[in-house]
């Protein structure tokens, strides 16, 4: 059981720490992205990436829409890969969505979890007035999801040729897969209404595990309203600013991001 | 060419391209824009130079690039007809198609992004859009008009296994029904030839019936007279007319008389079974009351009761009333003490009691022996004239074997019966009916 959902969830695990640092990406993306964060922690913990079901190289066919129509079904994922390695005082690393998806698996099983690094979190993309600031309205988030269903027509009309010469050209589809992050693109859409619609705020306040905010400037994903609410009401929470600017910082400034991880794990209120 | 002339001739270039093209930094910052463009989105390329890429997107434009377009390019360099919505300055979406490169610019990773307005791309893609919301529709549509039309279906082919099964009932029904039509003609037609052969057996047993009650009235009469002479005679030798009578000859008379005696009476019930049965008595309804008549006929049996060896008690209550012909009843009653006294063996007992069947409005009255009893296959036959249970040789008893016969024909003649209960050894009780007042 525990080698499917190490296959399942295309689980790679490296380093030659004993801690386990567990990376989680975000939405749109796959595991690919901590490729110049994760190997930076690779001397001094045990580095587990994966991709959530339905990303990445994940076994699609595990694919539960049901499942996956909400938060719980990613943090579902994020257990079960813990327990598949039997991982225990994990510090994980969640960007974006994956800092709620985090908080939702720690808050389901506390022991499991050392901290949490929350890179971009968000526990409401949508304004809530009059005191809540996400930074869209359901108008963007719908418009957000026809974007996507663009680019699904784009995507089928782009691939559709390449797939029927997949047969005599398998590197093509490999590449193909590798230039969208999320493989199926009417899953990303279900992820993009899982995200973009949750509402976490009320489970901030039940986290027991010292965790790290890191905001970025100008992220007009989770802007800074948003990462100072995480920190406000998320108990044992530490918040960084960081320089780097847009949603991404483990892509867009890796050096900053390791940097104030290590500071803040090798720091009295980290480890 | 001096590089200011190198740099002038490419942005002219860029200038004349029927497509847009943006080259913008890793933090997003715009390094260059064409005319084509900065002209689309409603600004000068002054305007927009040095401001931050997204400043050319609406917001679900700057998601989309934040979680797709710039991990993309970063992690894998390009990105490929993508689709993404460019903001005009006035405010409009444009949608547009990108094809993005990233390159290393002097240790600083610039991307260079080709944009293509795809508002007429977009007409045939809006089709598409359309057709495949559309396709998803009818699709979900037909997954739930299949669904009802299978269930519809499946509900139709079970009411039509339903109407064949009723059908060959129906017609299982229909043949039996033909069968039973036919075997009903013939059975009718059998029963009208029945009726007629009966009809014709009736008036001639009727016929037979009635030549016989004549016949036997006749005889009993041409019978009974001379009976009467051979007893008138008897009693006048008996007397001493003729002369003196020697102690044999009396003896003789004696036997002469009991014989006659014993044949007139039982001429007597044969004539008065012929009329009964000739429907020549006539009955005078009216209501008994039931003690009177117990009360008038016990002492008209005590006699033999008492030389019998017998106990006789009755016990009827004053208030049973039937309605019947009071002679008649007397009779019957009397038959059937007269019955009881010859079947039942010394120091027996004989009981007469009535009483009334609510359910039925009968009076019932019963004589109940302590005799000898009747075997079940035999209680039937003793209402049949002529029958006497056969008790063996030595208890042959005298009388006709026509009491039990005459009682229920007179019963029945007050829309009343005879009944009869016994166990062998314990006793016999014979109940007359009668409707009750």
């Amino acid at each position: 059981m525990a080698s499917d959902v190490l296959r399942r969830n295309n689980v790679k695990t490296f380093g030659s720490g004993n801690r386990p640092m567990l990376f989680a990406h975000g939405f749109g993306c796959d595991q690919n992205m901590w490729r110049y964060v994760a190997p930076a922690f690779a001397d001094d913990y045990r580095i587990v990436l994966f991709d959530y079901v339905g990303s990445g190289k994940s076994d699609l066919s595990a694919y539960d829409a049901e499942r996956y129509s909400r938060l719980d079904g990613y943090a579902m994922d994020v257990l079960e890969v813990i327990h598949a390695l039997d991982l225990r005082n994990v510090i994980f690393v969640g960007h974006s969505v994956s800092a709620m998806v985090g908080v939702l698996a720690a808050n389901r099983e506390p022991d499991r979890f050392a901290r949490l690094i929350m890179i971009g979190p968000s526990p409401r993309y949508m304004n809530e007035a009059p005191d809540y600031a996400g930074g869209f309205e359901r108008s963007d988030i719908e418009q957000l999801l026809e974007t996507m269903d663009r680019n699904y027509v784009g995507w089928a009309h782009f691939l559709g040729p390449a797939i029927m010469k997949n047969a005599d050209r398998p590197e093509l589809g490999e590449e193909l897969t590798q230039s969208f992050c999320s493989t199926d693109p009417v899953i990303a859409r279900r992820f993009a209404e899982a995200t973009f619609f949750s509402d976490n705020r009320s489970d901030l306040g039940d986290v027991q595990v010292p965790s790290l905010v890191l905001q970025c400037s100008d992220d007009m994903i989770a802007p800074n309203f948003v990462g100072e609410y995480v920190h406000r009401h998320t108990p044992q929470s530490t918040l960084r600013l960081m320089n780097a600017t847009g949603h991404c910082p483990q892509m867009s400034a890796p050096e900053e991001t390791i940097a104030l991880i290590r500071g803040y794990l090798e720091s009295d209120s980290g480890a | 060419m001096p590089d200011v002339a190198k740099a002038r001739s490419a942005s002219a270039i860029l200038d004349a391209l029927p497509c847009g093209v943006v080259s913008f930094e890793d933090d997003g910052t715009i390094v260059s824009i064409n005319s084509t463009l900065s002209t689309m989105l409603g600004y000068t390329a002054n305007e927009i130079e040095g401001r931050h890429v997204e400043t050319l997107l609406g917001t679900a434009g700057r998601i989309f690039f934040q979680t797709h377009i710039y991990p993309i390019t970063r992690l894998h360099g390009r990105a490929e007809e993508l689709f993404v919505l460019l903001r005009h300055k006035n405010g409009a979406d444009i949608g547009a198609l990108i094809n993005a490169a990233r390159r290393d610019f002097g240790g600083r990773g610039v991307t260079d992004c080709a944009v293509m307005e795809v508002r007429e791309r977009r007409k045939y893609e809006d089709a598409l859009l359309r057709a495949k919301q559309a396709a998803d529709a009818a699709n979900t549509t037909l997954r739930l008009r299949t669904g009802e039309l299978e269930q519809a279906n499946r509900k139709l082919e079970d009411q039509a296994v339903a109407l064949e099964q009723h059908q060959h009932q129906l017609e299982d029904q229909a043949t039996e029904l033909e069968i039973q039509s036919e075997q009903l003609l013939a059975a009718n037609d059998e029963l009208m030839a029945r009726t007629l052969e009966l009809e014709h057996a009736r008036i001639a047993a009727d016929d037979a019936n009635r030549a016989k009650s004549q016949f036997l009235a006749v005889m009993s009469h041409e019978l009974r007279t001379p009976l009467n002479a051979i007893g008138g005679y008897a009693q006048l030798i008996e007397l001493g007319v003729h002369g003196p009578v020697t102690e044999e000859q009396r003896e003789a008379l004696d036997r002469i008389m009991r014989s006659q005696r014993h044949l007139l009476r039982l001429i007597n019930d044969v004539l008065n079974l012929s009329r009964i049965e000739a429907g020549r008595v006539d009955y005078a309804i009216e209501n008994v009351r039931i003690s009177y008549v117990v009360a008038a006929v016990v002492p008209m049996v005590e006699p033999q009761v008492a030389a019998a060896g017998l106990t006789l008690e009755s016990s009827v209550d004053h208030d049973l009333v039937a309605i019947a012909d009071r002679e008649k009843v007397q009779q019957v009653l009397i038959n059937l003490l007269t019955n009881a006294v010859k079947f039942t063996p010394s120091g027996g007992t004989l009981k007469v009691f009535a009483e009334r069947d609510e359910m039925t409005k009968q009076v019932c009255v019963s004589v109940a022996d302590t005799g000898i009893g009747i075997q079940a296959d035999k209680l039937k036959s003793v209402f049949e004239p002529f029958v006497q249970v056969d008790v063996g040789p030595t208890r042959r008893r005298e009388g006709s074997g026509l009491g039990l016969a005459i009682s229920r024909d007179l019963a029945r003649g007050m829309r009343g019966d005879v009944l009869a209960t016994s166990e062998e050894g314990v006793g016999s009780t014979f109940t007359l009916v009668l409707p009750s007042a």
